[in-house]
């Protein structure tokens, strides 16, 4: 039987040490449920051991369960080959992988990848450096006043030089959704691997890597109610003998000679180094709390939540919406006219409110949009429409204080 | 909380980052400053036309917080005409006192200082108060004649 959302809060601690707290920046990182924190904490009491390593009991166990993730992991996104899945740091190294130790070979000068105006930095910058080391280009696809991405631009973007498109499911920034099934159909159309950014949407949204036909997935742990420093990357099985290690180490080899290194096969070639074993087995608690949740239900109370808090904004007045996209998942950027995000976010916090004010590590982005920084509300699914009340009732107090 | 905000927001900030000190482009300034705070987004320019020994004049444009804008319109405000070294020194007033180095009843600090005390409440906005300050002190330092030990 799925949880129910009414009582949802009381399986996250700390609204219990915090009771005061409205918490409203879930885009940066989601609150841990008891689950997650006491599995890791059982793990490190009661199973500490280091993976592929001892021959006793305790090492085999931690073994099974930390392999056991990449299986949950499947079922969560509609993969069927758990080694498809590679753990990483984050979806920031996901992205550098797949950068440095697939894509960097296969680019030439004159080539180009495709990313979209919206990114997050994470899904920028490591095209745009190996876009500089390779001679090739990046191309942008623009995004319009109302926050999506103008398509009909990415027909003209994609050619026989184009090496690769990365695009994000969900903007961290504006709460677009974008349509990735008709992003991947274009670029495969011309036979161009796609990489989706699904910091936002796994474990949130559904998503079948196998049935949308995606070459890449990069999400982090910490954003789906899962512990921090755990991130996947999926890959493609048709991929996976062309991503080569990131970095070196023990633990990603078959035979090491003085000269010369063979390496296990994806994804034991990028897991050099002992991994954080405790983090991975606490996303597959992660995993296993979604599976408790009525997806459809939780949605549908974090999408009511963003309606319900942009229809108060906006009979506020004064208020302006950084962006207003059709499909938008639970994420609102907005400002306060002449009050500087920076002090808005400071009012909020005088109320223990938690939002985020900046640029949301998407200069560029908003730069082509014109806003230097905006105020963020991002909702999950412990927000009531309490916390809408009162965070709209400190805004309009914060219009009064700054009047 | 409106109380502790009152602190931090004091008439003499509001008053500054309402009508900022000096707040315009100067294209052709012999010197420009980057003071950037790529957390927050903060960005600010500050043009400055100095001799060897001497500001004549201080600009500053750019994007930014209430208490970034009012501390960076206050360092315009105070450097103006001083000399580099008089200029440091401020620099270097300015951010003992936000980092509790130097208490708020010395004689030293201007009223445009102490305005900033509410700061000490609101550790997370130590930065934006000292932001263009730590930039500037880095340029005069770099232009301060070099001393004999």
């Amino acid at each position: 039987m799925a949880l129910s959302l009414k009582s949802i809060k009381s399986h996250f601690p700390i609204f219990t040490h915090r009771p005061e707290l409205i918490y409203l920046d879930n885009a940066a990182t989601s609150q841990k449920p008891r689950s997650v924190i006491q599995t890791i904490t059982d793990f490190y009491e009661k199973e500490n051991a280091n993976v592929h390593r001892g021959l006793y009991e305790l090492s085999a166990d931690a073994t099974q369960r930390y392999e056991g993730v990449r299986k949950k992991i499947c079922n969560l996104m509609g993969a069927s080959i758990p080694d498809t899945i590679a753990f990483t740091k984050g979806a920031t190294e996901s992205i550098n992988i797949v950068a440095q130790g697939f894509l960097k070979k296969n680019l030439h000068k004159g080539d180009n990848v495709v990313v979209s105006a919206m990114e997050h930095h994470a899904n920028l910058i490591p095209w745009q450096q190996v876009c500089k080391q390779t001679g090739s280009s990046l191309e942008i696809i623009p995004v319009d006043d109302r926050g999506e991405l103008v398509l009909e631009a990415m027909h003209n973007l994609l050619n026989n030089r184009t090496k690769l498109v990365a695009v994000t499911h969900i903007s961290n920034v504006l709460g677009t959704i974008n349509p990735i099934e008709e992003i991947i159909s274009l670029a495969h159309k011309k036979n161009i691997p796609v990489l989706v950014d699904a910091a936002q949407s796994v474990g949130h949204y559904p998503l079948s890597v196998e049935r949308m036909n995606l070459d890449f997935l990069v999400f982090s742990a910490h954003k789906m109610f899962g512990p921090l420093g755990t991130g996947v990357l999926y890959c493609n099985e048709k991929f996976t003998r062309q991503v080569d290690p990131f970095i070196y180490g023990g633990g990603s080899i078959k035979n090491v000679e003085f000269t010369h290194t063979e390496f296990l096969d994806y994804p034991y070639n990028l897991e050099a180094g002992t991994p954080n074993i405790a983090g991975v087995i606490g996303l597959g608690a992660a995993i296993d709390f979604i599976h408790q949740l009525d997806l459809n239900e939780t949605t549908n109370h974090t999408s009511n939540l963003r309606n319900y808090f942009k229809e108060r904004l906006r009979s506020s007045g004064n208020f302006k919406f950084v962006g207003n996209p059709e499909n938008s998942g639970s994420i609102v950027s907005f400002n306060a006219d002449n009050i500087h995000p920076h002090d808005v976010a400071s009012f909020l916090a005088h109320e223990h409110i938690a939002v985020r004010a900046g640029h949301h590590c998407a200069q560029p982005l908003l730069e082509s949009m014109g806003v230097p920084a905006t105020v963020r509300a991002s909702f999950s699914i412990y927000n009531t429409r309490d916390d809408v009340d009162k965070t709209i009732e400190a805004l309009v107090e914060l219009k009064k204080f700054w009047s | 909380m409106k109380g502790e905000l009152k602190k931090l927001y004091t008439e003499i900030i509001k008053a500054h980052n309402d009508a900022p000190f000096h707040f315009r482009k100067i294209g052709d300034a012999p010197h420009t400053i980057k003071a950037y705070n790529p957390i927050c987004g903060d960005r600010f320019e500050i043009f400055v036309d100095s001799s060897s020994t001497k500001i004549n004049a201080l600009h500053f444009h750019g994007f930014g917080c209430a208490i970034s804008k009012a501390s960076t319109s206050v360092l315009t405000r105070s450097m103006e005409g001083k000399s580099l070294e008089e200029a440091l020194e401020l620099c270097n007033n300015f951010l003992d006192f936000i980092n509790k180095e130097i208490q708020p009843e010395t004689s030293i600090l201007s009223d445009d200082f102490l305005a900033f005390s509410g700061v000490h409440d609101f550790s997370e906005r130590y930065d934006c108060a000292t932001l263009s300050w730590r930039e500037m002190k880095k340029f005069l330092e770099s232009r301060q004649p070099k001393h004999e030990n």
